[in-house]
Protein backbone atom coordinates (compact mmCIF):
# COMPACT_ATOMS: atom_id res chain seq x y z
CA UNK A 1 0.00 0.00 0.00
CA UNK A 2 1.20 3.48 -0.76
CA UNK A 3 1.70 6.07 1.97
CA UNK A 4 -1.41 7.96 0.95
CA UNK A 5 -3.48 4.77 1.07
CA UNK A 6 -2.14 3.91 4.51
CA UNK A 7 -2.97 7.38 5.74
CA UNK A 8 -6.51 7.17 4.35
CA UNK A 9 -6.93 3.81 6.02
CA UNK A 10 -5.77 5.25 9.32
CA UNK A 11 -8.23 8.12 9.06
CA UNK A 12 -11.10 5.76 8.28
CA UNK A 13 -10.06 3.70 11.30
CA UNK A 14 -10.16 6.71 13.61
CA UNK A 15 -13.49 7.96 12.27
CA UNK A 16 -15.11 4.54 12.68
CA UNK A 17 -13.66 4.18 16.15
CA UNK A 18 -14.89 7.58 17.32
CA UNK A 19 -18.34 7.13 15.76
CA UNK A 20 -18.72 3.76 17.41
CA UNK A 21 -17.68 5.06 20.82
CA UNK A 22 -20.15 7.95 20.51
CA UNK A 23 -22.98 5.60 19.56
CA UNK A 24 -22.16 3.29 22.47
CA UNK A 25 -21.80 6.03 25.04
CA UNK A 26 -24.70 8.34 24.02
CA UNK A 27 -27.56 6.23 25.51
CA UNK A 28 -25.53 5.74 28.72
CA UNK A 29 -24.97 9.47 28.94
CA UNK A 30 -28.70 10.00 28.52
CA UNK A 31 -29.46 7.44 31.23
CA UNK A 32 -27.05 8.94 33.77
CA UNK A 33 -28.04 12.58 33.24
CA UNK A 34 -31.74 11.66 33.37
CA UNK A 35 -31.15 10.07 36.77
CA UNK A 36 -29.80 13.43 37.95
CA UNK A 37 -32.82 15.44 36.78
CA UNK A 38 -35.99 16.32 38.64
CA UNK A 39 -39.25 14.77 37.46
CA UNK A 40 -40.32 18.01 35.76
CA UNK A 41 -37.09 18.23 33.84
CA UNK A 42 -37.31 14.57 32.77
CA UNK A 43 -40.55 15.14 30.88
CA UNK A 44 -39.64 18.63 29.66
CA UNK A 45 -40.05 19.53 25.99
CA UNK A 46 -37.51 20.14 24.52
CA UNK A 47 -35.35 17.82 26.65
CA UNK A 48 -32.32 19.42 28.30
CA UNK A 49 -29.02 17.96 27.13
CA UNK A 50 -27.53 18.14 30.62
CA UNK A 51 -29.22 18.47 34.02
CA UNK A 52 -29.96 22.16 34.64
CA UNK A 53 -30.56 21.64 38.36
CA UNK A 54 -28.70 18.42 39.17
CA UNK A 55 -30.28 16.57 42.08
CA UNK A 56 -29.83 13.26 43.83
CA UNK A 57 -33.50 13.10 44.78
CA UNK A 58 -34.14 10.25 42.32
CA UNK A 59 -31.50 8.19 44.10
CA UNK A 60 -32.82 8.85 47.58
CA UNK A 61 -36.35 8.00 46.37
CA UNK A 62 -35.21 4.83 44.64
CA UNK A 63 -33.59 3.44 47.73
CA UNK A 64 -35.91 5.11 50.21
CA UNK A 65 -39.56 4.94 49.39
CA UNK A 66 -39.25 2.44 46.49
CA UNK A 67 -37.08 0.01 48.44
CA UNK A 68 -34.71 -0.84 45.65
CA UNK A 69 -32.17 -1.99 48.20
CA UNK A 70 -33.96 -5.36 48.48
CA UNK A 71 -33.41 -6.08 44.78
CA UNK A 72 -29.75 -5.16 45.07
CA UNK A 73 -29.30 -7.41 48.06
CA UNK A 74 -31.01 -10.31 46.27
CA UNK A 75 -28.99 -9.82 43.09
CA UNK A 76 -25.76 -9.69 45.08
CA UNK A 77 -26.55 -12.82 47.11
CA UNK A 78 -27.64 -14.86 44.08
CA UNK A 79 -24.80 -13.70 41.81
CA UNK A 80 -22.02 -14.07 44.37
CA UNK A 81 -23.05 -17.54 45.59
CA UNK A 82 -23.59 -18.78 42.01
CA UNK A 83 -20.18 -17.44 40.99
CA UNK A 84 -18.37 -19.08 43.90
CA UNK A 85 -20.05 -22.45 43.27
CA UNK A 86 -19.32 -22.23 39.53
CA UNK A 87 -15.65 -21.39 40.10
CA UNK A 88 -15.13 -24.28 42.53
CA UNK A 89 -16.95 -26.87 40.39
CA UNK A 90 -15.48 -25.57 37.14
CA UNK A 91 -11.89 -25.58 38.38
CA UNK A 92 -12.16 -29.22 39.49
CA UNK A 93 -13.97 -30.33 36.34
CA UNK A 94 -11.73 -28.48 33.91
CA UNK A 95 -8.61 -29.81 35.64
CA UNK A 96 -9.94 -33.31 35.15
CA UNK A 97 -10.82 -32.61 31.53
CA UNK A 98 -7.42 -31.09 30.83
CA UNK A 99 -5.52 -33.94 32.50
CA UNK A 100 -7.46 -37.18 32.47
CA UNK A 101 -8.05 -39.29 29.38
CA UNK A 102 -11.84 -39.19 29.20
CA UNK A 103 -13.47 -40.76 26.18
CA UNK A 104 -15.44 -38.29 24.03
CA UNK A 105 -14.75 -35.37 26.34
CA UNK A 106 -14.74 -32.91 23.47
CA UNK A 107 -18.14 -34.08 22.30
CA UNK A 108 -19.60 -33.92 25.81
CA UNK A 109 -18.16 -30.45 26.39
CA UNK A 110 -19.40 -29.04 23.10
CA UNK A 111 -22.86 -30.52 23.62
CA UNK A 112 -23.18 -29.04 27.11
CA UNK A 113 -21.75 -25.75 25.90
CA UNK A 114 -24.31 -25.48 23.11
CA UNK A 115 -27.17 -26.47 25.41
CA UNK A 116 -26.08 -23.93 28.01
CA UNK A 117 -26.53 -21.18 25.44
CA UNK A 118 -30.09 -22.29 24.68
CA UNK A 119 -32.68 -19.69 25.62
CA UNK A 120 -34.16 -20.24 29.07
CA UNK A 121 -37.63 -20.75 27.64
CA UNK A 122 -36.61 -24.21 26.43
CA UNK A 123 -36.37 -25.53 30.00
CA UNK A 124 -38.73 -23.21 31.82
CA UNK A 125 -41.85 -25.34 32.26
CA UNK A 126 -40.17 -28.48 33.66
CA UNK A 127 -37.98 -26.39 35.97
CA UNK A 128 -41.06 -24.50 37.14
CA UNK A 129 -42.95 -27.73 37.82
CA UNK A 130 -39.97 -29.14 39.73
CA UNK A 131 -39.41 -25.95 41.75
CA UNK A 132 -43.08 -25.80 42.61
CA UNK A 133 -43.02 -29.45 43.66
CA UNK A 134 -40.00 -28.85 45.91
CA UNK A 135 -41.53 -25.66 47.29
CA UNK A 136 -38.55 -23.67 46.03
CA UNK A 137 -40.39 -20.93 44.18
CA UNK A 138 -39.50 -17.57 45.75
CA UNK A 139 -36.15 -18.61 47.16
CA UNK A 140 -32.48 -17.98 46.41
CA UNK A 141 -31.81 -21.58 45.35
CA UNK A 142 -34.52 -21.26 42.68
CA UNK A 143 -32.09 -18.98 40.86
CA UNK A 144 -28.72 -20.25 42.09
CA UNK A 145 -29.28 -23.81 40.81
CA UNK A 146 -30.15 -22.92 37.19
CA UNK A 147 -27.53 -20.14 37.15
CA UNK A 148 -24.80 -22.56 38.20
CA UNK A 149 -25.90 -25.16 35.66
CA UNK A 150 -26.16 -22.75 32.78
CA UNK A 151 -22.83 -21.05 33.44
CA UNK A 152 -20.74 -24.05 34.37
CA UNK A 153 -20.04 -25.30 30.81
CA UNK A 154 -18.66 -21.95 29.63
CA UNK A 155 -16.56 -21.51 32.78
CA UNK A 156 -15.11 -25.00 32.30
CA UNK A 157 -14.45 -24.18 28.64
CA UNK A 158 -12.50 -21.05 29.55
CA UNK A 159 -10.53 -22.55 32.46
CA UNK A 160 -9.63 -25.69 30.53
CA UNK A 161 -7.58 -23.58 28.10
CA UNK A 162 -5.58 -22.11 30.97
CA UNK A 163 -5.10 -25.45 32.71
CA UNK A 164 -3.91 -27.12 29.53
CA UNK A 165 -1.06 -24.59 29.42
CA UNK A 166 0.35 -25.70 32.78
CA UNK A 167 3.06 -28.38 32.37
CA UNK A 168 2.15 -31.84 33.66
CA UNK A 169 5.54 -32.10 35.33
CA UNK A 170 4.24 -29.80 38.04
CA UNK A 171 1.44 -32.24 38.87
CA UNK A 172 3.87 -35.09 38.97
CA UNK A 173 6.29 -33.20 41.19
CA UNK A 174 3.40 -32.49 43.58
CA UNK A 175 2.38 -36.15 43.55
CA UNK A 176 5.94 -37.25 44.32
CA UNK A 177 5.85 -34.88 47.28
CA UNK A 178 2.75 -36.72 48.47
CA UNK A 179 0.05 -34.24 47.49
CA UNK A 180 -3.42 -35.57 46.67
CA UNK A 181 -5.46 -34.43 43.68
CA UNK A 182 -7.36 -31.75 45.60
CA UNK A 183 -4.16 -30.36 47.12
CA UNK A 184 -2.56 -30.31 43.69
CA UNK A 185 -5.49 -28.41 42.22
CA UNK A 186 -5.85 -25.87 45.01
CA UNK A 187 -2.16 -25.38 45.86
CA UNK A 188 -0.40 -25.74 42.52
CA UNK A 189 -2.77 -25.40 39.56
CA UNK A 190 -5.19 -22.69 40.68
CA UNK A 191 -2.56 -20.12 41.74
CA UNK A 192 -0.96 -20.55 38.31
CA UNK A 193 -4.19 -20.00 36.45
CA UNK A 194 -5.60 -16.96 38.25
CA UNK A 195 -6.47 -15.22 34.94
CA UNK A 196 -8.58 -18.21 33.94
CA UNK A 197 -10.33 -18.25 37.31
CA UNK A 198 -11.09 -14.55 37.19
CA UNK A 199 -12.33 -14.72 33.61
CA UNK A 200 -14.66 -17.58 34.45
CA UNK A 201 -15.82 -15.76 37.57
CA UNK A 202 -16.49 -12.48 35.76
CA UNK A 203 -18.46 -14.17 32.99
CA UNK A 204 -20.57 -16.03 35.50
CA UNK A 205 -21.16 -12.97 37.62
CA UNK A 206 -22.21 -10.84 34.64
CA UNK A 207 -24.55 -13.58 33.39
CA UNK A 208 -26.20 -13.94 36.82
CA UNK A 209 -26.39 -10.19 37.37
CA UNK A 210 -28.18 -9.66 34.05
CA UNK A 211 -30.43 -12.75 33.95
CA UNK A 212 -34.11 -11.88 33.64
CA UNK A 213 -36.27 -14.81 32.53
CA UNK A 214 -35.71 -17.31 35.37
CA UNK A 215 -35.81 -14.51 37.92
CA UNK A 216 -39.13 -13.26 36.51
CA UNK A 217 -40.73 -16.71 36.52
CA UNK A 218 -39.38 -18.30 39.72
CA UNK A 219 -39.33 -15.38 42.12
CA UNK A 220 -42.56 -13.45 41.86
CA UNK A 221 -42.54 -12.36 45.49
CA UNK A 222 -41.24 -8.81 45.87
CA UNK A 223 -38.85 -9.80 48.66
CA UNK A 224 -37.01 -12.25 46.34
CA UNK A 225 -36.91 -10.16 43.18
CA UNK A 226 -33.59 -9.32 41.57
CA UNK A 227 -32.53 -6.06 39.92
CA UNK A 228 -33.59 -6.85 36.32
CA UNK A 229 -37.07 -7.89 37.44
CA UNK A 230 -37.35 -4.88 39.73
CA UNK A 231 -36.39 -2.51 36.94
CA UNK A 232 -38.63 -4.23 34.36
CA UNK A 233 -41.75 -4.30 36.50
CA UNK A 234 -41.17 -0.85 37.89
CA UNK A 235 -43.72 1.78 37.17
CA UNK A 236 -47.42 2.15 36.93
CA UNK A 237 -49.98 1.47 34.28
CA UNK A 238 -49.86 4.91 32.71
CA UNK A 239 -46.64 6.67 33.62
CA UNK A 240 -43.15 5.26 33.70
CA UNK A 241 -41.00 6.77 36.48
CA UNK A 242 -37.87 7.13 34.36
CA UNK A 243 -35.96 9.10 36.99
CA UNK A 244 -36.24 6.29 39.51
CA UNK A 245 -35.60 3.60 36.90
CA UNK A 246 -32.44 5.28 35.69
CA UNK A 247 -31.15 6.01 39.18
CA UNK A 248 -31.48 2.29 39.94
CA UNK A 249 -30.00 1.39 36.56
CA UNK A 250 -26.98 3.62 37.04
CA UNK A 251 -26.23 1.99 40.38
CA UNK A 252 -26.76 -1.48 38.84
CA UNK A 253 -24.47 -0.75 35.89
CA UNK A 254 -21.58 0.84 37.81
CA UNK A 255 -20.12 -2.18 39.65
CA UNK A 256 -20.10 -4.30 36.49
CA UNK A 257 -18.54 -1.56 34.39
CA UNK A 258 -15.77 -1.09 36.94
CA UNK A 259 -15.21 -4.85 37.21
CA UNK A 260 -15.05 -5.36 33.46
CA UNK A 261 -12.81 -2.36 32.82
CA UNK A 262 -10.33 -3.54 35.47
CA UNK A 263 -10.21 -7.06 34.06
CA UNK A 264 -10.76 -6.10 30.41
CA UNK A 265 -7.76 -8.00 29.03
CA UNK A 266 -8.92 -11.29 30.51
CA UNK A 267 -12.53 -10.69 29.56
CA UNK A 268 -11.62 -10.02 25.94
CA UNK A 269 -9.43 -13.13 25.92
CA UNK A 270 -12.28 -15.18 27.40
CA UNK A 271 -14.87 -13.80 24.98
CA UNK A 272 -12.78 -14.74 22.01
CA UNK A 273 -11.34 -17.98 23.38
CA UNK A 274 -13.92 -20.00 21.49
CA UNK A 275 -12.64 -18.55 18.23
CA UNK A 276 -9.02 -19.24 19.07
CA UNK A 277 -7.73 -22.75 18.84
CA UNK A 278 -7.45 -23.87 22.48
CA UNK B 1 -14.28 -35.30 39.71
CA UNK B 2 -15.57 -34.17 36.36
CA UNK B 3 -18.68 -36.30 36.42
CA UNK B 4 -20.54 -34.63 39.32
CA UNK B 5 -20.22 -31.21 37.69
CA UNK B 6 -21.25 -32.41 34.25
CA UNK B 7 -24.00 -34.61 35.66
CA UNK B 8 -25.41 -31.61 37.49
CA UNK B 9 -25.35 -29.55 34.30
CA UNK B 10 -27.07 -32.33 32.38
CA UNK B 11 -29.65 -32.69 35.16
CA UNK B 12 -30.60 -29.01 35.05
CA UNK B 13 -30.33 -28.51 31.27
CA UNK B 14 -30.61 -31.74 29.28
CA UNK B 15 -33.16 -33.47 31.49
CA UNK B 16 -35.63 -30.54 31.43
CA UNK B 17 -35.44 -30.42 27.63
CA UNK B 18 -36.42 -34.08 27.55
CA UNK B 19 -39.08 -33.49 30.21
CA UNK B 20 -40.36 -30.55 28.13
CA UNK B 21 -41.05 -32.95 25.27
CA UNK B 22 -43.01 -35.21 27.63
CA UNK B 23 -44.95 -32.24 29.05
CA UNK B 24 -45.80 -31.03 25.56
CA UNK B 25 -47.45 -34.39 24.88
CA UNK B 26 -49.69 -34.12 27.92
CA UNK B 27 -52.78 -32.32 28.96
CA UNK B 28 -51.70 -30.59 32.16
CA UNK B 29 -53.83 -29.04 34.83
CA UNK B 30 -52.63 -27.26 37.89
CA UNK B 31 -54.58 -28.16 40.99
CA UNK B 32 -54.19 -27.75 44.72
CA UNK B 33 -52.27 -31.05 44.99
CA UNK B 34 -49.79 -30.35 42.18
CA UNK B 35 -49.96 -30.80 38.45
CA UNK B 36 -52.21 -33.41 36.85
CA UNK B 37 -50.83 -34.99 33.67
CA UNK B 38 -52.91 -36.94 31.16
CA UNK B 39 -51.42 -38.11 27.90
CA UNK B 40 -52.79 -36.15 24.98
CA UNK B 41 -50.61 -37.18 22.05
CA UNK B 42 -49.93 -34.38 19.60
CA UNK B 43 -53.05 -32.40 20.44
CA UNK B 44 -51.04 -29.56 22.01
CA UNK B 45 -49.06 -29.22 18.81
CA UNK B 46 -52.32 -29.15 16.84
CA UNK B 47 -53.52 -26.27 19.02
CA UNK B 48 -50.24 -24.42 18.53
CA UNK B 49 -50.02 -24.92 14.77
CA UNK B 50 -53.63 -23.83 14.32
CA UNK B 51 -53.10 -20.65 16.31
CA UNK B 52 -52.73 -17.49 14.20
CA UNK B 53 -50.91 -15.92 17.14
CA UNK B 54 -48.22 -18.62 16.91
CA UNK B 55 -47.81 -18.01 13.16
CA UNK B 56 -47.42 -14.31 13.79
CA UNK B 57 -44.92 -14.81 16.63
CA UNK B 58 -42.95 -17.32 14.59
CA UNK B 59 -42.69 -15.02 11.57
CA UNK B 60 -41.79 -12.05 13.78
CA UNK B 61 -39.05 -14.03 15.56
CA UNK B 62 -37.57 -15.43 12.33
CA UNK B 63 -37.56 -12.03 10.62
CA UNK B 64 -36.12 -10.43 13.73
CA UNK B 65 -33.38 -13.08 14.07
CA UNK B 66 -32.37 -13.09 10.40
CA UNK B 67 -32.31 -9.29 10.09
CA UNK B 68 -30.50 -8.53 13.35
CA UNK B 69 -27.94 -11.32 12.96
CA UNK B 70 -27.14 -10.28 9.38
CA UNK B 71 -26.97 -6.56 10.23
CA UNK B 72 -24.77 -7.25 13.26
CA UNK B 73 -22.42 -9.52 11.31
CA UNK B 74 -22.02 -7.02 8.44
CA UNK B 75 -21.69 -3.98 10.73
CA UNK B 76 -19.38 -5.86 13.10
CA UNK B 77 -17.20 -7.01 10.21
CA UNK B 78 -16.96 -3.48 8.77
CA UNK B 79 -15.99 -1.98 12.12
CA UNK B 80 -13.53 -4.80 12.84
CA UNK B 81 -11.88 -4.33 9.42
CA UNK B 82 -11.66 -0.57 9.94
CA UNK B 83 -10.00 -0.78 13.34
CA UNK B 84 -7.79 -3.81 12.60
CA UNK B 85 -4.65 -1.68 12.38
CA UNK B 86 -2.31 -0.09 14.87
CA UNK B 87 -4.24 3.03 15.84
CA UNK B 88 -4.12 4.90 19.09
CA UNK B 89 -6.86 4.31 21.66
CA UNK B 90 -7.92 0.95 20.29
CA UNK B 91 -7.39 -0.79 23.62
CA UNK B 92 -9.58 1.82 25.31
CA UNK B 93 -12.21 1.41 22.60
CA UNK B 94 -12.30 -2.35 23.10
CA UNK B 95 -12.83 -1.81 26.82
CA UNK B 96 -15.77 0.50 26.06
CA UNK B 97 -17.14 -2.04 23.60
CA UNK B 98 -17.48 -4.50 26.47
CA UNK B 99 -19.93 -2.29 28.33
CA UNK B 100 -23.10 -2.82 26.25
CA UNK B 101 -22.51 -6.57 26.45
CA UNK B 102 -22.48 -6.41 30.27
CA UNK B 103 -25.59 -4.25 30.39
CA UNK B 104 -28.76 -5.75 31.84
CA UNK B 105 -31.03 -6.04 28.76
CA UNK B 106 -33.95 -4.76 30.77
CA UNK B 107 -32.03 -1.55 31.47
CA UNK B 108 -31.20 -1.07 27.82
CA UNK B 109 -34.88 -1.61 27.02
CA UNK B 110 -35.92 1.09 29.50
CA UNK B 111 -33.18 3.37 28.14
CA UNK B 112 -34.40 2.99 24.57
CA UNK B 113 -38.02 3.30 25.68
CA UNK B 114 -37.22 6.74 27.05
CA UNK B 115 -35.24 7.68 23.92
CA UNK B 116 -38.10 6.53 21.65
CA UNK B 117 -40.82 8.19 23.77
CA UNK B 118 -43.37 9.79 21.47
CA UNK B 119 -43.92 12.87 23.66
CA UNK B 120 -40.59 13.82 25.23
CA UNK B 121 -38.25 11.33 23.57
CA UNK B 122 -34.85 12.70 22.63
CA UNK B 123 -34.76 10.85 19.28
CA UNK B 124 -37.77 12.73 17.91
CA UNK B 125 -36.37 15.97 19.31
CA UNK B 126 -32.98 15.46 17.62
CA UNK B 127 -34.53 14.43 14.32
CA UNK B 128 -36.84 17.45 14.38
CA UNK B 129 -33.95 19.78 15.19
CA UNK B 130 -32.08 18.41 12.19
CA UNK B 131 -35.25 18.80 10.08
CA UNK B 132 -35.25 15.11 9.25
CA UNK B 133 -38.91 14.87 10.27
CA UNK B 134 -41.64 17.49 10.62
CA UNK B 135 -43.75 16.00 13.37
CA UNK B 136 -42.85 13.56 16.13
CA UNK B 137 -42.85 9.88 15.21
CA UNK B 138 -44.46 7.45 17.64
CA UNK B 139 -41.70 4.87 17.36
CA UNK B 140 -43.42 2.12 19.28
CA UNK B 141 -46.86 2.96 17.90
CA UNK B 142 -47.06 0.95 14.67
CA UNK B 143 -46.08 -2.72 14.15
CA UNK B 144 -43.33 -1.99 11.61
CA UNK B 145 -41.76 0.89 13.49
CA UNK B 146 -41.94 -1.01 16.78
CA UNK B 147 -40.17 -3.97 15.16
CA UNK B 148 -37.46 -1.72 13.77
CA UNK B 149 -37.10 0.03 17.15
CA UNK B 150 -36.51 -3.30 18.90
CA UNK B 151 -34.02 -4.28 16.21
CA UNK B 152 -32.09 -1.02 16.66
CA UNK B 153 -31.88 -1.56 20.41
CA UNK B 154 -30.57 -5.09 19.78
CA UNK B 155 -28.05 -4.01 17.13
CA UNK B 156 -26.80 -1.29 19.49
CA UNK B 157 -26.24 -3.75 22.31
CA UNK B 158 -24.77 -6.68 20.40
CA UNK B 159 -22.75 -5.31 17.48
CA UNK B 160 -19.75 -4.45 19.72
CA UNK B 161 -19.72 -8.08 20.94
CA UNK B 162 -19.72 -9.37 17.34
CA UNK B 163 -17.03 -6.85 16.43
CA UNK B 164 -14.78 -8.15 19.21
CA UNK B 165 -15.07 -11.78 18.12
CA UNK B 166 -14.38 -10.84 14.50
CA UNK B 167 -11.49 -8.56 15.44
CA UNK B 168 -9.88 -11.43 17.34
CA UNK B 169 -10.36 -13.61 14.25
CA UNK B 170 -8.81 -10.98 11.99
CA UNK B 171 -5.75 -10.76 14.21
CA UNK B 172 -5.14 -14.49 13.77
CA UNK B 173 -4.71 -14.16 10.01
CA UNK B 174 -0.96 -14.12 9.30
CA UNK B 175 0.11 -10.94 7.52
CA UNK B 176 2.37 -12.78 5.06
CA UNK B 177 -0.80 -14.14 3.44
CA UNK B 178 -1.79 -10.58 2.56
CA UNK B 179 1.69 -9.89 1.24
CA UNK B 180 1.60 -13.04 -0.88
CA UNK B 181 -1.77 -11.96 -2.27
CA UNK B 182 -0.33 -8.53 -3.08
CA UNK B 183 2.66 -10.05 -4.87
CA UNK B 184 0.22 -12.11 -6.91
CA UNK B 185 -1.38 -8.85 -7.94
CA UNK B 186 -4.53 -9.04 -5.83
CA UNK B 187 -6.20 -5.72 -4.99
CA UNK B 188 -7.87 -4.88 -1.71
CA UNK B 189 -11.20 -6.44 -2.71
CA UNK B 190 -9.62 -9.54 -4.14
CA UNK B 191 -7.53 -10.15 -1.04
CA UNK B 192 -10.59 -9.57 1.15
CA UNK B 193 -12.59 -12.24 -0.65
CA UNK B 194 -9.80 -14.78 -1.10
CA UNK B 195 -7.83 -14.31 2.13
CA UNK B 196 -9.81 -12.51 4.84
CA UNK B 197 -13.26 -13.99 4.38
CA UNK B 198 -12.26 -17.67 4.10
CA UNK B 199 -9.93 -17.46 7.09
CA UNK B 200 -12.50 -15.57 9.12
CA UNK B 201 -15.12 -18.29 8.70
CA UNK B 202 -14.67 -19.92 12.13
CA UNK B 203 -15.09 -16.55 13.87
CA UNK B 204 -18.09 -15.66 11.70
CA UNK B 205 -19.66 -19.03 12.47
CA UNK B 206 -19.08 -18.58 16.18
CA UNK B 207 -20.56 -15.09 16.22
CA UNK B 208 -23.52 -16.19 14.10
CA UNK B 209 -24.15 -19.20 16.32
CA UNK B 210 -24.10 -17.18 19.54
CA UNK B 211 -26.38 -14.58 18.06
CA UNK B 212 -28.87 -17.01 16.52
CA UNK B 213 -29.24 -18.83 19.83
CA UNK B 214 -29.88 -15.52 21.57
CA UNK B 215 -32.14 -14.04 18.90
CA UNK B 216 -34.53 -17.00 18.94
CA UNK B 217 -34.85 -16.67 22.70
CA UNK B 218 -35.77 -12.98 22.31
CA UNK B 219 -37.76 -12.03 25.40
CA UNK B 220 -36.40 -9.24 27.60
CA UNK B 221 -36.39 -6.45 24.99
CA UNK B 222 -39.98 -6.68 23.73
CA UNK B 223 -41.25 -7.63 27.20
CA UNK B 224 -40.14 -4.23 28.53
CA UNK B 225 -40.07 -2.07 25.40
CA UNK B 226 -43.39 -2.94 23.75
CA UNK B 227 -45.05 -5.62 25.86
CA UNK B 228 -45.38 -7.51 22.58
CA UNK B 229 -47.42 -4.68 21.06
CA UNK B 230 -48.87 -2.76 19.44
CA UNK B 231 -51.45 -5.52 19.51
CA UNK B 232 -49.39 -8.68 19.32
CA UNK B 233 -47.13 -7.53 16.48
CA UNK B 234 -43.82 -7.76 18.40
CA UNK B 235 -44.65 -10.89 20.37
CA UNK B 236 -41.73 -13.33 20.10
CA UNK B 237 -42.13 -17.10 20.43
CA UNK B 238 -40.48 -17.03 23.85
CA UNK B 239 -42.95 -14.37 24.96
CA UNK B 240 -45.82 -16.41 23.56
CA UNK B 241 -44.65 -19.47 25.50
CA UNK B 242 -44.30 -17.37 28.66
CA UNK B 243 -47.78 -15.86 28.28
CA UNK B 244 -49.37 -19.21 27.51
CA UNK B 245 -47.78 -20.91 30.51
CA UNK B 246 -47.73 -18.24 33.19
CA UNK B 247 -50.60 -15.93 32.26
CA UNK B 248 -53.13 -18.34 30.76
CA UNK B 249 -51.89 -21.52 32.54
CA UNK B 250 -51.91 -23.41 29.23
CA UNK B 251 -48.97 -25.59 30.27
CA UNK B 252 -49.25 -28.14 27.47
CA UNK B 253 -49.50 -25.80 24.48
CA UNK B 254 -46.99 -23.36 26.05
CA UNK B 255 -44.45 -26.12 26.49
CA UNK B 256 -45.12 -27.27 22.93
CA UNK B 257 -44.11 -23.77 21.78
CA UNK B 258 -40.90 -24.09 23.84
CA UNK B 259 -40.11 -27.47 22.24
CA UNK B 260 -40.71 -26.04 18.77
CA UNK B 261 -38.32 -23.19 19.68
CA UNK B 262 -35.61 -25.72 20.58
CA UNK B 263 -36.12 -27.53 17.27
CA UNK B 264 -35.90 -24.31 15.27
CA UNK B 265 -32.75 -23.29 17.14
CA UNK B 266 -31.13 -26.66 16.44
CA UNK B 267 -31.95 -26.41 12.74
CA UNK B 268 -30.77 -22.79 12.49
CA UNK B 269 -27.53 -23.59 14.35
CA UNK B 270 -26.80 -26.48 11.99
CA UNK B 271 -27.51 -24.30 8.97
CA UNK B 272 -25.20 -21.55 10.21
CA UNK B 273 -22.40 -24.00 10.99
CA UNK B 274 -22.80 -25.60 7.56
CA UNK B 275 -23.00 -22.22 5.85
CA UNK B 276 -19.68 -21.15 7.27
CA UNK B 277 -18.29 -24.66 6.81
CA UNK B 278 -16.70 -24.54 10.22
CA UNK B 279 -16.94 -27.50 12.52
CA UNK B 280 -17.37 -26.76 16.19
CA UNK B 281 -15.35 -29.86 17.01
CA UNK B 282 -12.46 -28.59 14.95
CA UNK B 283 -12.10 -25.55 17.17
CA UNK B 284 -11.30 -27.82 20.06
CA UNK B 285 -8.44 -29.93 18.74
Amino acid sequence: MSKAQLLTRKWIGYIVLILMLLIIIAPFYWMVITSLKSNNEISAIPPSMFPIHPTFSQYTQTFGQFGFGIYFRNSLIVSIISTIVVVILASLASYAIARLPIRGKTFIMVTLLVISTFPQVSVISPLFVIMEHLGWLNSYQALIIPYVAFNLPFAIWIMRTYFAGIPRELDEAARVDGAGVLTTVFRIILPLSTPGLFTGAIFTFVACWTEFFFALVFNTDNSFRTIPVGIALFGGQFTIPYGTIFAASTVAVLPIVILVLIFQKWVVAGLTSGAVKG
Amino acid sequence: MVSPALLFVALVTLFPIGYSIWMSLNHIQSSTNGFQFSFAGLSNYKIVFNSPLFHQALIFTIVYAVVTVLVELVLGLLVALAINQPIKGRGFAIAIMLIPWTLITVISAQMWGYIYNGVYGVLDYLMQSLHLINSPIVWLGTPNLATISIMIADVWKTTPFVTMILLAGLQLIPSDLYEAAKIDGAGAFRSFFSVTLPLLRPSLALAALFRILQAFGLFDLPFVLTGGGPGTSTMSIAMLAYKAIFNDFEYGPGTAVAVITVLIILIMSLISIKAFRAQVGEVEE
